[in-house]
């Protein structure tokens, strides 16, 4: 591997890692106060790229206000989803995979139904051209991923750590019953993470959408890495999930630029495998964020 | 009366945890309920913050019924509940702990000085307010529980089993901080199984066995009878024994 591939690889390998961070950290988060896990977390970033697909290129608006559009409307999804199945499902956790998996067909059938069958969306990139450096050609789309990703996940440490409302989250994902019994709304704080969990995802969906491909499956292959960075970082350790995104992140981008996607994914998996025999509670894992 | 519960019944799906119990606090005072294992102490200061709810009979606090009061809203009552076990939020900082105590608390000046009086009965949290709770030894966490209830400055606080699993030297600081909140006016209702020390304390003692209430009276009181000399004080009821509860 030549310098340049290596300097382009490498900033591949932050911008994939960002990516991981983001849609990860919300599923970690939701995992973290409910101890359940949302397997149409996926479908939620789809519905985040197909939001940015509806404001910036079917209504022509700029781009920064599509991917400012897409935050809350999944964030909105993220506490409807909390609503309608988590606090139904309780602690079944059978209940929760089952009408989970459900709402991300439902999902995946009603982008369908709202932007129409047929190929992939094609969106106009917004931001043309490339950062050279060396010979290595990275595109502004990919690049300004990266900054939106770090701002997003320094705005989140800085609300768990600095806010009531964050320490509360917390209180609740360490102990929800002695959370109660300082007058914490248990309730309030799972809707809370929900919608933390949608708008990162939302988020991931939109800034993606103009280097991906729109489809209503798109959701499926992300969701099962963002399943391995958790097992990987710690189940239910937002930090975790950051470290562990970067490490999948560039392992991924590498392999497959010297090997190939196969390969890639199958050491995403083997990883994954070791880190459950090695240290099954992920590398900052604990049983709470 | 600050608190009574007029024959409550509580349910674990079928089974009966506590059958009918009646019980009066008032204010100012420590009541202590002392049983076996499984007797159903746990459960009647669960019922009485609402993490379970009476299946009949009344809980009036102040004057107000308060048995379909959800937990989290307990506190706003002046209630508060250090539960068995600590329950610190283990990944949390000393002083997240206690500001978490001040959830509902808006006063900023209030609670700087909750802040205060909470390191004022303990030095050590002073010392370890950054750590992480869960790195603290038992003892301190206990005190950080204790710590933490006191932050909603509470008119009655249900302390369950304080001294579990406590060394000797560690019960008798905690059984000195519980005093020390005794005299500054705070009312207590303790659930010990060590009798020796929840005797010690309590002005007020009620004995339950299987559920319900067997005896119940002065602390004094039942500190002399012979009956709960030789089952829960574990002195052979000759009487040559006497005085030495007091030492806990």
């Amino acid at each position: 591997m030549d310098l340049d591939t290596f300097v382009q690889t490498l900033l591949n390998s932050i911008q994939t890692s960002s990516v991981y961070a983001l849609v990860a950290v919300g599923l970690a988060m939701a995992f973290g106060v409910m101890k359940m896990a949302n397997f149409a977390h996926g479908e939620f970033y789809m519905i985040g790229a197909y939001v940015l697909y509806q404001v910036y290129q079917l209504w022509g608006l700029n781009f920064w206000i599509g991917v400012v559009v897409a935050i809350p409307v999944v964030a909105l999804l993220g506490v409807a989803t909390e609503r309608v199945i988590f606090r139904n499902t309780g602690a079944n956790i059978l209940a929760g995979f089952m009408a989970t998996v459900g709402l991300g067909f439902v999902l995946q059938v009603a982008a369908l139904q709202i932007w129409g069958h047929g190929l992939m969306k094609r969106i106009d990139t917004p931001y043309m051209g490339a950062a050279e450096i060396g010979d290595a050609h990275v595109g502004w789309q990919r690049l300004i991923i990266i900054p939106c990703a770090i701002a997003m996940l320094i705005a989140l440490r800085w609300f768990l750590y600095n806010v009531k409302l964050g320490k509360a989250l917390r209180a609740c994902a360490q102990d929800p019953e002695t959370a109660s019994l300082q007058g914490i709304k248990v309730r309030n704080m799972t809707m809370l993470a929900m919608a933390i969990a949608g708008a990162s995802a939302g988020l991931a969906g939109a800034l993606m959408a103009p280097v991906a491909a729109i489809t209503p499956y798109m959701g499926h292959h992300i969701v099962i890495i963002a399943f391995i960075v958790i097992v990987v970082g710690g189940t239910a350790s937002v930090g975790g999930a950051v470290v562990a995104a970067i490490i999948l992140g560039f392992i991924h981008t590498f392999v497959t630029t010297l090997v190939d996607s196969t390969t890639a994914a199958m050491v995403g998996v083997g990883i994954m495998a070791l880190t459950l025999v090695v240290r099954p509670q992920g590398l900052l894992g604990r049983e709470t964020p | 009366m600050l608190l009574a519960l007029k024959d409550v019944w509580v349910h674990y799906r079928k089974v009966a945890a506590v059958r009918g119990i009646s019980i009066s606090v008032e204010e100012g005072e420590i009541v202590t309920l002392i049983g076996a294992n499984g007797a159903g102490k746990s459960t009647t200061l669960r019922t009485i913050s609402g993490l379970k709810r009476p299946s009949s009979g009344a809980i009036e606090f102040a004057g107000e019924r308060i048995d379909t009061v959800a937990p989290d809203q307990i506190t706003k009552f002046g209630i508060a509940h250090v539960p068995e076990g600590r329950h610190v939020f283990p990944y949390m900082s000393v002083v997240e702990n206690l500001e978490i105590g001040a959830y509902l608390r808006t006063d900023k000046a209030a609670i700087d000085k909750g802040y205060e009086e909470v390191f004022e009965h303990f030095p050590r949290l002073r010392e370890r307010r950054k750590q992480q709770a869960g790195t603290l030894s038992g003892g301190e966490q206990q005190m950080l529980a204790m710590g933490r209830a006191l932050m909603s400055d509470p008119k009655l606080i249900l302390m369950d089993e304080p001294s579990l699993g406590l060394s000797p030297i560690m019960c008798r600081e905690i059984a000195k901080i519980i005093r020390d909140l005794h005299q500054l006016g705070r009312t207590i209702v303790l659930v010990e199984q060590n009798a020796r020390l929840a005797l010690a304390l309590a002005q007020k003692g009620y004995v339950l066995e299987t559920g319900s209430i067997v005896l119940d009276g002065p602390a004094q009181e039942l500190r002399q009878n012979d009956e709960i000399k030789h089952t829960y004080l574990g002195i052979a009821s000759t009487g040559e024994a006497d005085g030495k509860s007091d030492n806990a």
